[in-house]
């Protein structure tokens, strides 16, 4: 337990780092601006001012959609992790992300009514995600074996692909577009006033896991212990797939598709801090993911003079080694 | 008191049949019988895991159905044969997990949880394992922690699927004679099953034999009536 209590001291370097980079990252883009003006933005601001504007209307939100995309993603990997008892789940792995894509694409690519509102975008993407959770949990109640898991996970997001290319194949060349643009991922595309909606979602998921950190904590042991312990399990597990598609789903459709975020942090954490305490697991899981996410946006901003490279490529280029990097160690 | 009537135990078809049976705090009984006879099953009925076949079972007057999951882990601890260690859980939290029915949502644990665990490492001689995780001990090591959170739960009554298969030999005396000890001493109810029949019955346990050939729960005085069963 001492050699634990060491290592949460991590965790203000991170804060401060956030804090940093997130400075930067109102400070950085194609059109210069200096200090004064970020700080101008933030405190006193005019939107007669260019620059201010720019720093409040553009990069405010990404930074912001950065950050809570980044702890979002990274919270619902620790909650299918623990859920699973499995440190190669995540909610891009097991297909979770599929069901809110499914839905985005239906709405997207049909183009109809209602759906394809930003409200409607919104809704089906957070209903995908949760009846997609609920699919998985159904095929683990009987699927035991761990591999076995992850595969129906990746098979299932082999079967909406191909739905979703049919569909592409179909729709008109304007909403194809728009669709591809979403599936690469990207966080350009939230606005100032959608930032209150989202933080209101991601503060509720996030209460909301602080609310069963001690039944995670006896959840490592397992369903059958948590039981004998004197919990309902299976309160729990509906738990943990209704906060996970809050997350997933929500980042989804603002964001687009988003890898190996949700699968690298948790184990990074769990590495770190070497901690089953998901009190400690989630507040870390909250900075590094943030941390993580912002880091890649601006490394890709600072990279834009020279390549484009879509969020959703970088974190996966960075995520899928660290990933086999852990599925080596593990097998060893 | 454990009061079982008329009662079929199993996982999914009945594996054999108890007329009548009562099992009193204060004592350790030992549950003997074949692989596969339903031992297991019995202790997974008692801690309320598995439902019976048919019949019922009541803790202290009032029956198994009627009490909530919190209330049973208050009631009843069960050490399973397969305790599996968890990657980054140390000893100590793992212990400490022994307490969760007793907490509310925020979950602190108090100077006398603390005080409880220490007891329950100086008990079992697992201290110097505190600060080890629970997925790096061998597993005779792991199952004498497993036991020790069982004494950390404190409950009336302790039901351990065999407990000693794992350990070495004096081990396995020191897990009989604490099992001993806290029934005569913490008039804890101790039910086992097991397979260490010729160290069992050194110790002024009851004993139990699911038979065979009737399919039934019979108590036993002697090695002697065993002994055609397992030959």
């Amino acid at each position: 337990m001492n050699s634990n209590r060491s290592n949460t001291i991590l965790l203000l370097p991170v804060g401060i780092g956030i804090v940093l980079l997130a400075l930067l990252g109102l400070h950085i883009g194609d059109i210069p601006t200096n200090g004064l003006d970020v700080y101008n933005a933030i405190f006193t601001y005019s939107d007669s001012n260019l620059s201010e504007l720019i720093i409040r209307e553009i990069r405010l939100p990404r930074v912001c959609i950065a950050l809570i995309a980044g702890a979002a993603l990274s919270i619902a990997g620790m909650l299918m992790q623990t859920l699973f008892q499995n440190p190669l789940a995540g909610p891009y792995v097991l297909g979770i992300n599929s069901g809110a894509s499914l839905m985005v694409a239906i709405g997207i690519l049909s183009g109809a009514g209602f759906l394809s509102t930003e409200l409607g975008l919104i809704g089906a993407a957070l209903i995908g995600a949760f009846v997609f959770g609920l699919f998985i949990l159904f095929t683990a109640s009987f699927l035991r074996s761990q591999i076995g898991l992850l595969l129906f996970g990746v098979m299932l997001g082999s079967f909406v692909s191909a739905i979703i290319t049919i569909l592409e194949l179909s729709s008109e060349a304007e909403s194809l577009k728009a669709f591809a643009l979403w599936s690469m991922g990207s966080l350009n595309g939230v606005t100032i006033e959608q930032l209150p909606v989202i933080f209101l979602v991601f503060i509720l998921g996030g209460v909301a896991s602080l609310f069963i950190v001690n039944p995670l904590n006896l959840l490592v042991l397992g369903e059958e212990e948590c039981r004998l312990m004197g919990y309902n399990v299976k309160r729990l597990r509906l738990m943990i797939v209704f906060i996970t598609a809050l997350f997933t789903g929500l980042i989804t459709a603002f964001c687009g598709p988003i890898a190996f975020i949700g699968l690298a942090i948790p184990n990074l954490t769990r590495m770190l801090f070497k901690t089953q305490d998901h009190k400690l697991l989630l507040i870390a899981n909250l900075l590094f993911g943030a941390l993580f996410l912002l880091s890649c946006d601006i490394l890709i901003q600072l990279l834009s003079a020279w390549i484009l490279i879509p969020i959703n490529a970088l974190t996966s280029l960075i995520g899928a080694p660290f990933v086999i990097y852990i599925l080596i160690r593990k097998i060893r | 008191m454990i009061e079982i009537k008329n009662t079929e135990i199993g996982f999914d078809a009945s594996l054999f049949a108890i007329p009548e049976m009562d099992f009193d705090q204060g004592k350790v009984h030992v549950l003997l019988g074949k692989n596969g006879i339903g031992k297991s099953a019995l202790l997974n009925t008692l801690s309320g895991l598995i439902y019976p076949i048919e019949g019922s079972l009541s803790f202290d007057g009032k029956l198994l159905p009627d009490y909530s999951y919190k209330h049973l882990a208050k009631k009843i601890a069960y050490v399973r044969s397969n305790v599996k260690g968890v990657p980054f859980l140390t000893v100590d939290a793992f212990l400490l997990l022994g307490r969760y029915h007793d907490k509310n949502f925020i979950g602190k644990h108090s100077a006398e949880d603390y005080a409880l665990i220490q007891k329950a490492k100086d008990l079992f001689g697992i201290a110097h394992l505190a600060d080890k995780f629970t997925n790096e001990l061998s597993s005779g090591e792991l199952h004498l922690c497993a036991i020790a959170k069982a004494y950390v739960q404190q409950t009336d009554y302790i039901l351990l699927d065999e407990p000693t298969s794992h350990l070495d030999y004096a081990n396995k005396r020191k897990v009989y004679e604490l099992l001993g000890k806290m029934a005569s001493e913490y008039n804890k109810g101790i039910m086992i099953s097991t397979h260490d029949l010729d160290l069992a019955f050194k110790f002024p346990f009851d004993f139990y034999l699911i038979e065979s050939q009737s399919k039934t729960l019979k108590s036993v005085k002697t090695f002697k009536e065993v002994e055609r069963e397992f030959i």
